[in-house]
Formats: C-alpha cells, structure tokens, sequence
C-alpha cells in the first residue's frame, strides 16, 4: 500500500475508532434514560416518584388478574419475580395479554403505590412454535426459554 | 490479488462480467421467492401465540437484515473510494443508498403492523424502533447530500465519510434489544430440535426468504450500479460502442 493511502486509510479507522468510543460512552451514560420501561425493582427502590409518567414493564403475575364484573377496569400484578407493582387499568387489552405474559404499562404511579396505567402493551417472546409443538412440550412438562429473556 | 483487485474497480469489466451473472440471478430469485413465499405463507403452521401473524416475520425480517447489511456496504465502498479513489466503488455507494432507504422503510412499516396485531401499538420510542428509524434518515440525508453537492467528487467525497460515521449506528440498531429493555424482542435462536422452540419448520422456511430478498437485493444493486456505469461512462468509446451496437440490432 503507498504511504499516502495507509496515511489516509489510517485517518478513517482513527475517525471510526473515536467517534464510536464517544458514541457508546455516551449512550453507556444515557442508558437509563434509553431504557423503554422500569422494572417493579427499579420502582421497589423508589426510583421513581408519584405523578410521574413512566411505563413499567414485567410478567403478569401467575393468578393476579382480577376483573371488575361492571366496568372494563381490570387489575393485576406485574413481577420481575424479585419485586411486584400492582397495576390497575380501565381499556381494552392487547390479544396477548395472559398470566405469565411480559407486559409494558404506561402511566403514574399513585400515592397508595399501586400504579394506574393508561395503556397496556404485550411484549412477545423470541420463541416461535406451532400450536402442536407448544402441546407436545407442555406434555413433557418442560418450555425451555419461556419466561426468561422475556423481560429483556 | 492487488491485480484483481484494481480490475475489479474497472466499471466495464464490472458491466460485463454482471451481463453474465444477471440471468442465474434472476432464475436464483424466481425460484427462491416461489418456494419461500409458498412455504411461509401456506405451510407453515400457526405459531401458538400469535397464530396466523407469524407470518409477517418472514417478511419483516429479510427486509430488516438486508437494510442492516445496506450501511456497512456503502461504508466500506465509501472507504474505498476516500483511500485508493477507485471509481466503482463510488458508484456502488451511490446506487446502494436509495435501495436501503427503501429496506429500511420497508422494515419499518411491516414492523408496525406487526406491533400493532401484537403489541397493541405500531409504534413505540423503544431503542430498536428509534434506531432503525434513525437509520431511515441518515440513508435519507446521504441521498440528499449527495443530490446537494455538485461536484461529482466532492458529493463522492461527503457521501463517504457519512456513510463511515453513520455505520456506527448499526451496531446499536443490532445489539438495541441486548443492551437496553425494549418493547422489541431479543433476536431469537435457532434449533435443531423439531420439539423445541424455532424448530426448523419455523426457521428453514425464513432462511428461503432471507436469501430470496438478498439475491432481489443483489439485483437491484447490480442494476442501479449498470445505469449509473452507463451514465457516467457516457462519453467513453466502449459505452458509445455498446450503443450504436444495441441500435444496430
């Protein structure tokens, strides 16, 4: 290679070489706020103050999901399973939304702690199975990768 | 090696070495595109959650990996031309930008109504969505810049070093679902294993899919690459050869 390329080429990785240490410092720093949701441990350690609009994400937690019999207000826990946030919301759910499912709610934490969402979000998994499948696991009594990852 | 290499910066040997390559090409696309789309919008089974959905994946995902392969492409070719000056490699660049502003599109679009039957939404600021939006404008911005400037080896000059810059941007849109939590899921693994999750009759079918687009995308490329060598060749004698040559017949 002649002198003035590799002086050039040279110049470009340098560029390349700081411009990305520079980058991925910053978004290192900004990581908080590049997050979509708050894990119920994030909430649990009070990182969050009443009011404020945010959204919460976590698995609905297993036999949690209560009804109203009147109005479309529904209530449930939300886990990481170390911490849980109980969440209530009037709307219609998304399709997906089921115990054991990873969910994003948006909305404010109130003062009695529980968190009233104004919307509701499913989050899906990277597992993709036919129904057959998913039957044939559930008989041997194993889902490998189920509820981990989903809370990514 | 150096020797292949400079010949292969030759615009004409490039333009008629990919007249040989187009019709396996094509037939390599028809082919691969027949048995893909058959597959994976009539064969494969519905998924457990999210039923007869799971088909937009072997859409949302080959057009989503192309416009991530588009960016490093125009980087490299950008390389290329700021460091040996090598003619086809700007030409390359230039062809590249629009075909990936439209994969990017492309993916977003069918990743909303994916979001939207999923979800609940079809859009969300999550890091992967804003990324691969992001992406969307910075292909947008190098199509502007080079419109912009008048010079052809000045626009050639600027286009590469914002390809260069802007490149670093695909390792975020990558690694967005490992590094941060987002509404988008992590990408998922493979399995061999035909009672497992993404058994090969998930999977198998989306790899047809993936090489069908890519191959689409080589066309593409390798057209767009053809017109803009004809353009700028215009006044040298083999272009006006070839010319009078296609008259004649």
């Amino acid at each position: 290679m002649k002198p003035h390329r590799r002086k050039k080429l040279g110049i470009i990785i340098f560029i390349a070489v700081g411009l990305s240490t520079a980058i991925g410092l910053s978004l290192y720093a900004l990581s908080n706020n590049i997050d979509l949701f708050f894990t119920p441990t994030q909430v649990a350690a009070g990182e969050v103050t009443p009011g404020q609009r945010i959204r919460v994400g976590g698995m609905v937690k297993e036999g949690s999901v209560e009804h109203s019999q009147e109005i479309l207000e529904v209530s449930f826990v939300t886990t990481d399973y170390n911490h849980d946030v109980l969440i209530k919301y009037a709307g219609i759910l998304p399709d997906l939304f089921r115990e054991g499912q990873g969910i994003v709610a948006e909305g404010a934490m109130s003062a009695d702690g529980t968190f009233v969402a104004s919307r509701v979000l499913a989050k899906h998994d990277e597992n993709y199975m036919s129904v057959e499948v998913k039957a044939a696991l559930d008989a041997a009594g194993n889902t490998p990768g189920m509820p981990q990852g989903v809370l990514q | 090696m150096w020797l292949w290499f400079s010949k292969l910066g030759s615009p004409r040997w490039f333009y008629e070495l990919s007249n040989k390559w187009l019709p396996w090409l094509y037939a390599a696309m028809i082919a691969l595109m027949a048995i893909g789309l058959f597959w994976a919008l009539l064969i494969v089974p519905e998924d457990y959650q999210q039923g007869q959905t799971i088909r937009i994946m072997y859409v949302h995902v080959p057009v989503a990996s192309i416009s991530l392969a588009c960016f490093p492409l125009m980087a490299v070719a950008g390389t290329i031309t700021l460091v040996w000056k090598m003619k086809l490699a700007d030409m390359v660049a230039k062809s590249v930008a629009p075909i990936g502003a439209w994969f990017t599109g492309l993916a977003l679009a069918s990743g909303a109504i994916w979001g939207d039957q999923i979800w609940g939404t079809w859009w969300a600021w999550d890091a992967r969505l804003t990324s691969l939006l992001i992406q969307f404008f910075l292909f947008i911005g190098v199509i502007a810049l080079r419109s912009a400037i008048e010079s052809q080896d000045a626009a050639a000059k600027a286009c590469a070093i914002l390809a260069i810059v802007g490149a670093i941007n695909v390792p975020i849109i990558k690694y967005s679902v490992e590094w941060w939590n987002t509404l988008h899921q992590p990408a998922s693994s493979i399995s061999f294993d035909s009672v497992a999750p993404n058994p090969p009759e998930v999977w198998v079918p989306l790899l047809i899919m993936i090489s069908a687009v890519y191959v689409f995308f080589v066309i593409a490329l390798i057209l767009r690459t053809r017109n803009e060598i004809l353009q700028r060749e215009r006044r040298s004698q083999w272009v006006i050869d070839l010319v009078s040559r296609e008259k004649s017949v």
